[in-house]
């Protein structure tokens, strides 16, 4: 009875602090936003019930709408462009194509340990009049007066930001793929190249089958990751200019804190959770799906 | 990395394989390195010479840059306040997150799955979506603004990862270490400290500087629940100065350096572990 109890008492101060933080900083602010949502609120009074307005503003927004197509180009540019590339990497490191991999490894993975607010301001300068990229181009293509004209394009102004995000995060997926490629029995690679297997083979036959489960969560990293980017697009371009570089995370804190619509940026804010479940979703049927053909 | 040789395949097509990957790789590294090398040496130059050439390297040091922005954008008291943060959320959520992992892992009680899943789904809840809700809590309970205000929200963070690694690690120590302390009459507390701590080094390491690099890189929280100059970490101050009057790169680079040293010294010691951390959140079982 009292070893039970001391049990009991013993869990409840090695797990309570845990939860009780984690409950009110994370989960009551959460429940809060999925109420607040159905109001209109400026912060101060009562909030009033509006039922589903702020949705339906938001959905008819076409800023928000620019926001939503630049979140779903960066999940893109984490799906299809971190992934293979983090992939590529790890590979050749892994297959031992390279001298030096560990060199190369440390160095791809660095921009890690960085700030997104110094990534930012370092490649504002970088594709500013008088940065590096521009000065270079100048060079390369003969034009004195060359100027990156990209960020005043609604449609592309999102591109430099893709690259950079690119630059910056594709080696976390390359020290992912490395460390499962590390698990995977070394005697099936000897077998395949003792058999005389070519090296396409070994990547696409014996390989890539198995890393199907990492790719999965690598995309669910990238989704949940995507979804976050607010730092590196704030510090670089706040969103604009004209909100072409606008994010949803950006058009939440704009409504929130400077126009002090609380109830609309609440619901901006579950907008967020709701397409990061959707998202992740999705994904997860695909993979269902390529599970079922080729596991 | 292990030592085991896994020899390319014997074929023709070795050699395309060695020069694609070779280049590949030397591109990419390239492409990394490159800009932060010429941010390195362009803060050692002033303005007026950067302006002039952005290629060149500098033609002498120009330190002023460093005590300059050092000075104008009060780097040191940010720095200060970086490390407060950092450290003390770092401890704070390892040590928290090693408890809940032990419940987590040894108790075997049935809310144990429960609450993990709980924390769990943690994992893909992003600071913002919280972060109305949060100011205004903060604001009521009048803790905003506060250095308390600022490491509570970094803790709450990071505790859902930190509670999946130490859970893992905890529920793959063999029961009967724990069972023999058991015997000589030792508390559950008492076995926390003295058999689960010590033997979970390793993942309290990983942990931990995992951790401090996100604490130290974290730039929201401070963003908007503080509105004190003195309170700014590092990257709120680095931020601010950037984006205020100082048109001068020789002072922006100097600044960029100076938030970013710190991690690359950091990394030059710890990036094994942290690889280890980025590594375990996606390890197939």
């Amino acid at each position: 009875m009292t070893a039970s109890r001391e049990k009991k008492i013993a869990y409840g101060m090695l797990v309570g602090p845990s939860v009780l933080i984690y409950a009110s900083i994370i989960i009551f602010p959460i429940v809060f936003s999925l109420v607040a949502g159905f109001t209109e609120w400026s912060g101060l009074g009562v909030p009033e019930f509006v039922g589903l307005k702020n949705y339906t503003r938001m959905l008819s927004d076409p800023v928000f709408r620019l926001g939503l197509r630049n979140n779903l180009l960066i999940v893109a540019i984490s799906v299809f462009g971190q992934i293979p590339f983090g992939f590529a990497l790890a590979y050749i490191i892994y297959r031992r194509m390279v001298r030096g991999h560990d060199f190369f490894e440390t160095m791809i993975f660095l921009p890690i340990t960085i700030s997104a607010i110094v990534v930012a301001k370092l490649w504002n300068q970088i594709f500013s009049p008088a940065g590096l990229f521009t000065q270079l181009m100048r060079i390369i293509r003969d034009d004195p007066r060359f100027v990156l004209s990209v960020f005043e394009d609604r449609t592309f102004a999102i591109v430099p930001i893709l690259f950079v995000i690119l630059w910056m995060y594709t080696g976390i997926y390359m020290v992912i793929f490395l460390a499962n490629l590390q698990r995977i029995d070394p005697g099936v690679i000897e077998a395949a190249v003792i058999d005389g297997a070519r090296e396409h083979q070994i990547l696409f036959r014996v390989v890539l089958p198995q890393m199907v489960n990492i790719v999965f969560t690598t995309a669910v990293f990238a989704i949940a990751g995507s979804l976050k980017s607010f730092d590196l697009i704030f510090a670089m371009t706040g969103g604009g200019p004209a909100h072409y570089t606008e994010v949803i995370a950006i058009y939440m804190y704009l409504n929130t804190f400077k126009y002090y619509n609380y109830g609309f940026g609440s619901a901006v804010s579950m907008m967020i959770v709701f397409l990061s479940l959707g998202l992740i979703t999705a994904v997860q049927s695909v993979f269902r799906r390529l599970e079922a053909r080729y596991v | 990395m292990s030592k085991m040789t896994l020899g390319i395949s014997r074929s023709r097509d070795v050699l395309a394989w060695r020069i694609f990957a070779s280049v590949f790789m030397v591109f990419f590294t390239f492409l990394t390195l490159a800009p932060l090398i010429w941010l390195l040496y362009s803060s050692f130059k002033p303005h007026p010479a950067i302006i002039r050439n952005v290629f060149a390297l500098p033609t002498q040091l120009f330190v002023e840059n460093y005590t300059k922005a050092w000075r104008l954008g009060n780097l040191g008291l940010y720095t200060i306040n970086s490390v407060v943060y950092t450290a003390s959320a770092t401890v704070i959520t390892v040590f928290l997150a090693l408890g809940a992992g032990y419940g987590f892992g040894k108790f075997g009680y049935r809310i144990s799955g429960y609450l993990y899943t709980f924390f769990i789904m943690g994992l893909l809840v992003t600071a913002h979506s919280v972060l109305v809700p949060l100011f205004i809590l903060e604001t009521r309970l009048s803790i905003d603004d506060t250095r308390f205000g600022v490491i509570l929200p970094y803790v709450a963070f990071g505790l859902p990862f930190m509670v999946y690694l130490a859970t893992s690690f905890i529920r793959g120590i063999p029961d009967s270490l724990e069972e023999v302390a058991r015997i000589d009459g030792a508390g559950y507390l008492k076995i926390f400290w003295h058999v689960i701590r010590p033997i979970s080094a390793p993942v309290v390491a990983t942990m931990t500087i995992f951790s401090f690099v996100n604490n130290w890189n974290e730039f929201v929280f401070v963003f908007v629940l503080t509105s004190k100059q003195s309170l700014r970490s590092l990257p709120v101050g680095v931020n601010a100065f950037a984006g205020g009057m100082s048109r001068d790169y020789g002072l922006l680079f100097a600044a960029l350096v100076i938030a970013t040293l710190p991690m690359i010294l950091f990394y030059v010691f710890f990036h094994e572990q942290l690889k280890r951390g980025f590594a375990a959140g996606a390890i197939k079982e």
